[in-house]
């Protein structure tokens, strides 16, 4: 009776995934507990008696062996072979709702199945074991099967013990085309070319197959195809993702993981390379270019944000991904409390963020495309030179070091100088020759101008106050006064420098320092202004930069310091602003009391285009802008309750030092009083700096060195590309706190960066950083990754991993299918030295890979979704791999490798209409010429709207690691590949190439075109349907002349004009009808 | 019927069901057509494609029309009158009314708040008497039929968490939004057009704030994808790639896909894969679909009297006057969830200027549509919602006049309403302190909201959910939720 419970069950199952799970190895029946009782009692009892002590109930843990042994109040949990003694069984059965458990509450309920399961299982002692993904992998041997001869190697044997036991065959071989696509596919993402799949056909030696899965490993697209499943493991996309969603440029990264597995980079290299290849020692280039995995979160520059709120959510994302993708466990479970189904503790999951808090990256990302931490990753040719540069210029910062600390030969010198007194007769911070303006309180408000003096116009109530020192007097504005001074030749292409002391009012808002700016002409000109205490300087020419409409587009370029650099209020602070007379952006600088600060990104080489000369007045605390989109009317802002003091121009761009200079001109200035004994300690440093700034030739040397190394550097940069790379704070441990409940304010114990200790320990040896979490994650002892990689794999292939939950590998996940090929599988790999391309070639060179898909329909009913491998791998491609095959196939594909993203053909509308109007990610301009035919992997990838086409096919958004993707059938996806241009034009291309090279005859088009794009002929059924229908076509557009050039002029590239226009229109519906086959979009 | 469906139909219960009625096989195939998103065949107004078990008990509403006001307008100048505050004007927010909450950094760095009382008029309205703003005259005609909310309140602070919260539960992309719940949980009720739709329509005030929205608003999160929101566009395409390539005509199509189907048939009959014959259906719903969606998307065919009603701007593709009588169009038809975002409600400036322009636009409109709806007899079974994710701070970002103020972000309290579907009209729920910054009585949260829109729909959104990554996940989250029990009628 019990015997014929459990046979219900499986057949109740069979639909379920369940029932794929491995079945117990003998004959008898006995409950297996890994794969039968585990599952549930994580499902109905571990989220109240499980490894989370702050929700545990009655004290009373079943995810534990120590657990459900235990000794309670009224007796024994469970007491092996004796269900009347075991409290847990009579409590699971129990007549009386209030007592039975689970609680009615909890809406979990056991079925009669499971309790029979559970029943059986103490009864048969209650065998216990630690999760099977945590136990160390072992090597199994392959099982002795009767039909020896159909298994190539361990694989086959594994999968046919298993169908044995089922008692199913496997499918026959495939024939020669079949597997030629499919391997190609499998191998490079696109359909085999012509030559390839000519010198397979004719080659008739026995590894002939063998000879083309080597071929097709070497390829350049195995990189591009097996990157682009990567990719959307990293999440990456060319946008930041979040409110604006502005471009970023990280493309690099991408073309960093097509190398590696080009190069068959070596998987742990791989992993560590991407965790940590900034800490390892003298990183290449290339090691940081791979460290853009962990920059490819989403990030925000949200005008609201609290900084610290997005330090978690950055912290905890790039967690959850290691988690996923590495060891297959969902550790972000543990954000709130600890996790409810697997040994991971909330603290655990804190400490396993720690790794990832020690950054230099700021939240905000300046809604640039190059937030720093960013590396220059200069071209080819220039890397010499970037190794170069990169060592000098840390002499040269050191050398300068040595020079401004005391203690240095310079201390000789500068006592000496002292000694002269020549420092008692200095009369301005800088040369005479660099002070193009300067204004002057110390009688009536007027200006030096090049030895002249004017006076200063005051308006609504202007005038003169205390400054920021008692020799450096001040205007002081009220709510509506300003000062105008005459008109200053500032240009884009003059070097120029603004230095004030600025009094923050004690206010937020924004308003005007200084500017001169045409609001009539667009608002050319220069202003800089304050908005929420944040300093802006922006130059507006007379150009605009193209492609946006109106006004918009008024070239301009704007620097803006970091959020966290907001201005005091309610005090004094000197300011300088430079310019090195570039236009561009990199050629921009702000100080804050004589340091440098840092701005939000770098859009290195924004340029304003033309002049941002205005002859107008140079006006104080006033200033007229045009609002958003310079549409709205003039809005007039005044710098209400503040001050401007010691105002200078100089006609140079000057340096950090002379920055500090100026800042400090009052201290310099009131020591020509006094002798050096009297110097105060203040005023010593502040002259020395001016004497090594002004004085100094070894020091002046080393500064202009550093210029010029910054240009050569501007240079290679603007050469070359940009990419996100990590960089750890220095001097500073990884650390976190818990959160309670996971909120960022709610912070408790801080605990350092460490792994779970439910699995095996990171080694003393390791350092405790990212460089020693990506070692540890492919150390040897880790349980996980290896099954987890080779998981996935195996998913890429077959359709489904061995696990089908391939991004869980917890307690809550599906037990695997085969568990003893799984193992065998990921020693394998671990054991090649992590080869991939050996990893492939040895799923694709198997008996099991080899079968055909055809199927029967007791097959289908005994190994629905092909989970038993009883035949051949047949599913749906993705979006990227059913456009790529409609190129290629047609011919039309560019297969260049790498470079910035492209912007292929889009339905209008798609980015405007969830875009705002200040996002550079708004408007899609499509390219043109070979872009357009690029592998799809190249698609510019915007997070908030992604490529339409290939959302259609399940294309995740990238906003988050995805290690599997759904595939859907719907008429969408009908819709995409029957009307979009893309797929049209590459329909006309292949037909009028086939009217072009296979002559007239429609049956010899015909061919031409099936076996480019099925690599088969039609057969004879088949064949007389396509002719029927061509002939409808060629009925149709004899007719209608007009629609037959419509059609033809789809998409970029011209039509072949030469050809019968209504043959071309019927063969290219026909072309059409074939990209459109079940057998086009499976593999 | 057509002969391919009837071959599928045939080949369906050959496969599954040796002795299956009709009635089975079109169960069969309609799961098959589960895969599209789209639907299956409606038959006798019944859900295809929805969960066993679903609803959990008899629905009140079966439709839902959520018009979200993207950027959060201000509650004080639209539904939750405070007439003490003319008395503030221009004086700090207590602390005691603060209590230290936090604020964005937008205006986390003033060192005043001061009290910007509405500009706008407010008189009572209906039987139940409740104050509705000037700004929404035609709104105030119906209060009796809508329940106002005036104690919504959120965790998040900002734009982008906020509204990803209040679509999917959760402050970070990655969750089932509540249409792609509903279309999971109960399937759709049509065959021709999709089962979820999402609209965006555009703001008509140049100094409004203009929030962006995103793919994520309408994702289906870690359920399938066919699942998420259909994007409807105004112009030629309303469905991208609905419309043939220039030249290809209905009948050129036809005969493409006449041919088509013979040859995956032909395929099929080699390789047995049962995918085969769902994709042969999903082009034939395909083709349904290109005469169909223009046919929906046609606003031309309304008869003068729509346009009398809803006033000129509804012919104008990208309004949300053209948006919302698209969206009735759509539920006509058996869409089940049509999701409109209005933007340009994020008056950090310019609120009085800004309100009256962003009003006009959904005023009406909405009143228009709950007319049309009483009208066809949808109203019952329809439930419409306004609102948007967060509130607004009473006190002015940035400069303070008698006639301009700005308004930041506040998550604490704010208002909404909801009609039909089950909700009982002439109900004002909820209410906030003199300051409209705290909740005083009857909170509703996020959570709340959710569980009473489920229960709106048959649905105890604790019974609803799905297996993720190792949870059992849920619309609402971990953290205990409540039904509304005063909203519903």
């Amino acid at each position: 009776m019990y015997r014929l419970l459990f046979r219900q069950v499986v057949t109740l199952s069979l639909l379920s995934a369940a029932a794929f799970a491995a079945p117990p190895r003998s004959a008898s029946d006995k409950v297996d507990f890994q794969r039968q009782v585990r599952p549930i009692l994580s499902d109905k009892c571990f989220q109240c008696h499980g490894p989370d002590k702050g929700t545990r109930m009655a004290d009373l843990r079943l995810d534990t062996h120590d657990g459900a042994l235990s000794k309670r109040a009224s007796g024994m949990t469970i007491v092996p072979g004796d269900l009347e003694a075991s409290l847990f069984y009579q409590r699971i059965t129990h007549k009386n709702e209030v007592l039975r458990m689970p609680p009615v509450y909890s809406k979990k309920e056991l079925t009669v199945e499971q309790i029979d399961v559970l029943r059986r299982w103490i009864e048969e002692g209650a065998s216990w074991d630690q999760h099977w993904s945590f136990k160390a992998v072992k090597r199994t041997e392959p099982p002795e099967v009767d039909n020896a001869s159909w298994a190539r190697g361990p694989v086959d044997r594994f999968i046919l013990a298993r169908l044995d036991q089922e008692g199913l065959a496997p499918a026959p071989e495939a024939d020669k085309r079949t597997l030629a696509r499919r391997v190609a596919l499998d191998l490079t993402g696109l359909p085999p070319d012509m030559g390839v799949l000519e010198s397979f056909f004719s080659d008739t030696s026995a590894n002939a197959y063998e000879k083309l899965v080597d071929k097709l490993l070497e390829s350049k697209h195995w990189g591009e195809h097996r990157g682009r499943y990567w990719l959307d493991a990293a999440r990456y996309a060319d946008t930041h993702g979040i409110h604006i969603d502005n471009y970023r440029e990280m493309w690099a990264y991408r073309d960093w993981v097509i190398q590696a597995f080009n190069d068959n980079k070596p998987f742990d290299e791989f992993t560590v390379e991407q965790l940590a290849g900034d800490l390892l020692p003298n990183p290449t280039l290339d090691q940081l270019v791979a460290t853009g995995f962990q920059r490819c979160n989403m990030t925000t520059n949200e005008g609201g944000v609290i900084p610290e709120e997005y330090e978690v959510i950055y912290a905890k994302d790039r967690a959850d991904t290691t988690g996923t993708v590495f060891l297959g466990l969902t550790v972000g479970c543990a954000t709130c409390h600890d996790h409810k189904f697997d040994a991971i503790a909330q603290r655990d999951f804190y400490s396993l963020t720690a790794f990832f808090r020690n950054t230099t990256q700021f939240v905000m990302d300046g809604n640039v495309s190059d937030p720093p931490p960013v590396l220059v990753v200069p071209l080819e040719e220039d890397r010499d030179e970037w190794n170069k540069l990169r060592a000098e210029a840390t002499e040269t910062d050191a050398a300068l070091k040595r020079l401004t600390s005391s203690g240095d030969a310079v201390d000789a010198e500068f006592t000496a100088w002292l000694k002269s007194g020549e420092y008692r007769s200095i009369n301005a911070p800088l040369e005479e020759s660099a002070q193009q303006l300067t204004l002057s309180l110390n009688g009536k408000p007027e200006i030096e101008m090049g030895g002249q003096r004017q006076d200063v116009s005051l308006h609504g109530g202007a005038a003169r106050g205390e400054g920021p020192d008692k020799d450096v007097p001040a205007l002081l504005f009220g709510e509506e006064s300003w000062a105008e001074l005459p008109a200053q030749a500032l240009d884009s292409d003059s070097a120029f420098s603004i230095a004030l002391w600025l009094f923050h009012p004690n206010e937020a808002g924004s308003f005007i320092v200084a500017g001169q700016n045409d609001p009539d002409d667009g608002s050319r000109g220069w202003t800089f202004e304050i908005a929420e205490r944040q300093l802006i300087f922006k130059m507006t020419g007379d150009k605009s930069e193209g492609g946006e409409e109106g006004d918009e587009g008024r070239s301009s370029v704007t620097i803006v310091p970091n959020n966290i650099k907001r201005l005091p209020a309610g005090e004094w602070t000197h300011i300088t602003v430079t310019h090195d007379g570039s236009g561009e952006w990199a050629g921009l600088r702000f100080y804050m009391n004589g340091e440098i600060i840092p701005v939000q990104g770098s859009e290195y080489f924004t340029k304003v285009q033309g002049s941002i000369r205005v002859d107008r007045p140079l006006m104080l605390a006033k200033g007229d802008n045009r609002g958003r989109g310079g549409r709205d009317e003039i809005k007039t802002r005044y710098m209400n309750g503040g001050g401007i003091a010691d105002l200078r121009i100089f006609n140079r761009a000057i340096s950090v030092d002379e920055a500090k200079v100026v800042s400090q001109w009052a201290v310099v200035k009131r020591t020509s009083e006094k002798q050096p004994g009297q110097l105060t300690s203040e005023e010593r440093d502040a002259l020395r700096l001016y004497y090594l700034a002004r004085e100094h030739k070894g020091y002046r040397d080393l500064m202009s060195r550093k210029s010029e190394i910054e240009l050569s550097w501007r240079e290679l940069r603007r050469r070359g590309g940009v990419t996100h790379v990590m960089q750890e704070v220095a001097g500073h441990e990884p650390e976190a706190h818990i959160l309670n409940r996971g909120m960022y304010d709610q912070r408790q114990e801080l605990v350092k960066a460490g792994t779970p200790p439910a699995l095996p320990p990171m080694a003393a040896s390791l350092p405790r950083n990212r460089l020693g979490l990506a070692k540890w994650i492919v150390d040897d002892a880790n349980p996980l990754t290896a099954r987890v990689i080779v998981n996935r794999y195996w998913q890429q292939v077959f359709g489904n991993g061995i696990v089908r939950t391939s991004d869980d590998f917890g307690s809550q996940g599906e037990t695997p299918s085969h568990p003893e090929l799984l193992d065998w599988l990921a020693v394998e790999f671990r054991e090649s030295g992590w080869d991939v391309k050996d990893f492939f070639r040895m799923m694709v060179t198997s008996s099991t890979y080899r079968q055909s898909s055809e199927t029967t329909a007791a097959k289908t009913k005994k190994d629905a979704g092909n989970r038993l491998l009883s035949h051949g791998p047949r599913f749906r491609m993705d979006g990227e791999m059913v456009r790529d095959y409609a190129l290629a196939a047609s011919g039309l594909l560019v297969r260049k490798i790498g470079g910035p993203s492209v912007k292929p053909y889009q339905p209008e509308g798609v980015w405007e209409s969830v875009a705002m109007l200040a996002s550079n990610t708004r408007h899609y301009q499509q390219d043109s010429g070979d872009k357009l035919y690029r592998r799809s992997m190249y698609t510019f990838w915007k997070r908030s709207a992604p490529p339409a086409s290939m959302n259609i096919f399940n294309a995740p958004t990238r906003e988050q690691s995805t290690v599997h993707r759904d595939r859907t059938n719907t008429p969408l996806q009908a819709l995409v590949t029957m009307n979009d241009p893309q797929f049209v034009e590459a329909a006309r291309y292949l037909a009028q190439k086939a009217m072009r090279e296979a002559g007239d005859d429609f049956d010899r088009q015909l061919d031409y075109m099936s076996t480019r794009l099925l690599a088969r002929d039609f057969g004879d059924k088949e064949r007389a349907v396509a002719r029927r229908t061509y002939e409808g076509f060629v009925g149709y557009y004899g007719e209608h002349g007009q629609d037959a050039q419509k059609l033809l002029s789809t998409g970029e590239s011209a039509p072949d004009e030469a050809l019968p226009a209504a043959e071309s229109a019927a063969l290219t519906m026909v072309a059409n009808q074939i990209i459109n086959l079940d057998e086009i979009l499976n593999k | 019927m057509h002969p391919h469906k009837e071959a599928i139909l045939a080949e369906t219960r050959r496969q599954f069901f040796s002795r299956g009625a009709k009635g089975i096989g079109g169960i069969a195939l309609a799961n098959l057509m589960a895969g599209s998103g789209l639907g299956g065949p409606i038959g006798g107004g019944e859900s295809i494609g929805g969960l066993p078990g679903l609803p959990h008990f008899a629905p009140k509403a079966k439709r839902c029309i959520y018009l979200h006001m993207m950027g959060a307008p201000p509650q004080m100048d639209l539904l939750d009158y405070k007439p003490k505050m003319k008395e503030w004007y221009d004086k700090d927010l207590p602390e005691s009314i603060r209590k230290g909450q936090r604020l964005t950094t937008m205006t986390s760095g003033q060192s005043r708040f001061p009290i910007a009382p509405s500009v706008f008029k407010f008189n009572q309205h209906g039987q139940s008497g409740a104050w509705i703003s000037e700004l929404l005259p035609h709104t105030a005609s119906m209060v009796d039929d809508i329940a106002i909310v005036r104690s919504m309140n959120t965790d998040a602070i900002n734009h982008e968490p906020a509204i990803t919260f209040i679509q999917t539960g959760r402050q970070v992309a990655g969750r089932p939004c509540i249409g792609s719940w509903l279309a999971y949980g109960l399937g759709s009720m049509n065959e021709d057009l999709p089962t979820f739709v999402v609209m965006n329509a555009e703001k008509s005030h140049p100094k409004s704030g203009q929030q962006a929205i995103s793919a994520k608003l309408w994702s289906s999160g870690f359920l399938s994808s066919k699942y998420a929101g259909v994007g409807l566009r105004g112009g030629a395409e309303p469905v991208l790639y609905v419309k043939n390539p220039d030249g290809v005509s209905a009948s050129v199509r036809r005969n493409m896909l006449d041919g088509l189907s013979e040859l995956n048939q032909i395929q099929h009959e080699k390789i047995g894969d049962p995918e085969t014959l769902a994709r042969i259906a999903q082009y034939e719903m395909a083709f349904r679909m290109q005469s169909s969606v223009p046919e929906m998307g046609d606003i031309a065919s309304e008869p003068e009297s729509t346009f009398k009603r809803w006033g000129e701007d509804a012919k104008e593709p990208g309004k949300f006057q053209n948006a919302a009588l698209m969206a009735r169009r759509l539920v006509e038809r058996g869409v089940r969830f049509v999701q409109i975002y209005h933007r340009g409600w994020d008056v950090h400036s310019f609120a009085p200027e800004v309100l009256p322009a962003q009003a006009r636009d959904v005023d009406r409109a909405a009143w228009a549509l709950i007319q049309d709806l009483k009208e066809r007899g949808l109203f019952d079974e329809t439930l419409v919602i306004w609102g948007g994710e967060f509130g607004r701070t009473i006190y002015s970002q940035g400069k303070l006049t008698p006639t301009d103020y700005g308004r930041d972000h506040h998550p604490r309290c704010y208002s909404l309403w909801m009609a039909g579907g089950g909700i009982k009209g002439g109900v004002v729920h909820g209410e906030t302190d003199d300051f409209s910054y705290n909740i005083v009585k009857d909170p509703v949260h996020i959570r709340d909201y959710q569980a009473t829109i489920m229960q709106l729909f048959g649905i105890d959104h604790e019974r609803f959910t799905h297996r993720h990554l190792g949870l059992d996940a849920k619309l609402t989250g971990v953290i205990p939720a409540k039904v509304v029990k005063e909203l519903l009628a």
